[in-house]
């Protein structure tokens, strides 16, 4: 009976502490059964290969074990394509901020090659990514936890007549749109708030920031329409089909921020350079320029969007 | 078809079908190798790997009433029925004799054929 004593042992050292006892009882139970029971039809004691079969029969204890307490995956799922995406939006952002603080760091002086420059880089965002990647896994993982795939309210309440025609596939909002609005907004709002942040709890310089200071009170008034950016994004999570709230809202936001590239292009100058240290790798005037360039062609984005979208309402009116 | 597929649409075909069959069986009070040797004995083989799990996933489920008893100097569980359990058995077996009722003229390939080349001759 050292064998069996050894796979029941076996199975409980793989069970959750709580289960362990009583699953284990009634396992022994069953297999002295099943023990005895071949006994009986073969007439005598059961030789030790004999014994050795029954629980090979059983399944290894490993299996055994899954088969009474099956392995909860820490994402469920249904979750997977919404946890995906989130870990996209936040790497990409965290790689984005690295290297515009590694580039600063760089013009403001710090002295290193190109090697240390992609070095820093790489070491820095993988410091971050395991940062994000830890607390994203452990957010979503306790946020859900033993919560099974339920319909949310406004899968019970939709109708078959709400889904866009065939020859209106625009209608659908793809997450990957919805996530690459959310890491611009968020990226965005890290780059004002961040530097800020610093010098008020860190006791950093003020001059920390990228952006002259008369850039950056502008950035900081335009920070309540990034935050609706953000909850406008939230919303076409939750809906994913476009309707007219959601394209006015989004004409909205898009048309602030069209706005806002084109007074920031013409609010010279948007960088605080030091211009001692700065001048040994570029000229400023030409990278002031530059930046003007920049901001004009970024304001072509949200423009775009609000024309496409004021087209979209039109169409909307006519059906 | 390789035998993996068939091995994996087995067991698929069969895993619903082996809660009715245990549900059924415990209509009366079974210890875990004593409903093993009954679902043996119907013709329904079913591993101790899968059963015994089986029996106490439904347990947890409530839909199995258990006790712990001395039974031939051994220490035994005891499964019977709970009275929600015995309400689910009935609905499952309505909706099984529906399915099977619909699938046995379906899985008769002769009597299918037969019926389609009737339809073709009129």
């Amino acid at each position: 009976m050292e064998l069996v004593k050894r796979y029941i042992a076996a199975v409980q050292r793989e069970l959750p502490e709580p289960k362990r006892q009583e699953i284990g009882r009634e396992l022994q139970a069953n297999i002295m059964d099943q023990l005895d029971a071949l006994a009986e039809q073969q007439g005598g004691e059961l030789a030790e290969q004999q014994l050795a079969d029954v629980l090979k029969a059983m399944g290894h204890p490993t299996q055994v074990a899954r088969q009474f307490c099956p392995i909860e995956p820490l994402i469920p799922a249904h979750l997977m394509p919404l946890y995906k995406h989130t870990l996209f939006m936040v790497l990409g952002v965290f790689l984005v901020l690295q290297v515009v603080f590694m580039t600063k760091a760089w013009l403001m002086g710090a002295d290193f090659g190109l090697f240390r420059f992609v070095m820093g880089l790489a070491s820095g965002f993988i410091e971050d990514a395991v940062f994000g990647f830890t607390a994203i896994t452990v957010g979503f993982a306790v946020a859900f936890k033993g919560k099974q795939a339920r319909v949310c309210s406004t899968d019970k309440q939709w109708q078959p007549q709400d889904l866009p025609p065939v020859a209106a596939g625009w209608q659908h909002i793809s997450l990957s749109d919805i996530f690459t609005d959310l890491a611009s907004y968020v990226f965005l709002l890290l780059v004002i708030w961040f530097p800020l942040w610093q010098q008020h709890f860190a006791e950093a310089s003020a001059d920390s920031s990228v952006f002259s200071s008369h850039s950056l009170q502008l950035l900081m008034w335009f920070s309540p329409v990034i935050v609706l950016g953000v909850l406008s994004s939230l919303w076409q999570l939750q809906r994913r089909i476009w309707n007219r709230q959601l394209l006015t809202l989004n004409v909205l936001v898009n048309l602030a921020f069209t706005l806002m590239f084109i007074t920031l292009a013409f609010n010279e100058p948007l960088l605080q350079l030091d211009l001692d240290t700065w001048s040994r790798h570029f000229d400023p005037s030409s990278l002031q320029l530059s930046v003007k360039i920049f901001l004009l062609a970024m304001a072509l984005i949200p423009g775009y969007e609000v024309v496409r979208d004021v087209l979209r309402l039109q169409r909307f009116r006519k059906s | 078809m390789t035998s993996a597929q068939l091995d994996k649409m087995r067991l698929e075909l069969r895993r619903g079908v082996l809660v009715l069959a245990v549900l059924a069986s415990l209509r009366q009070r079974h210890y875990g190798y004593s409903l093993r040797r009954q679902l043996q004995d119907t013709g329904i083989d079913i591993d101790e790997g899968t059963l015994y799990p089986l029996v106490r996933r439904l347990a947890d489920q409530g839909l199995l009433d258990s006790e712990w008893q001395q039974g031939e100097g051994r220490e035994r569980r005891y499964y019977k029925l709970s009275e929600l359990g015995a309400e689910l058995l009935a609905q499952l077996t309505g909706e099984w004799t529906t399915l099977n009722n619909a699938l046995g003229p379906l899985l008769q390939p002769e009597q299918t054929i037969q019926t389609e080349q009737a339809e073709e001759n009129r």
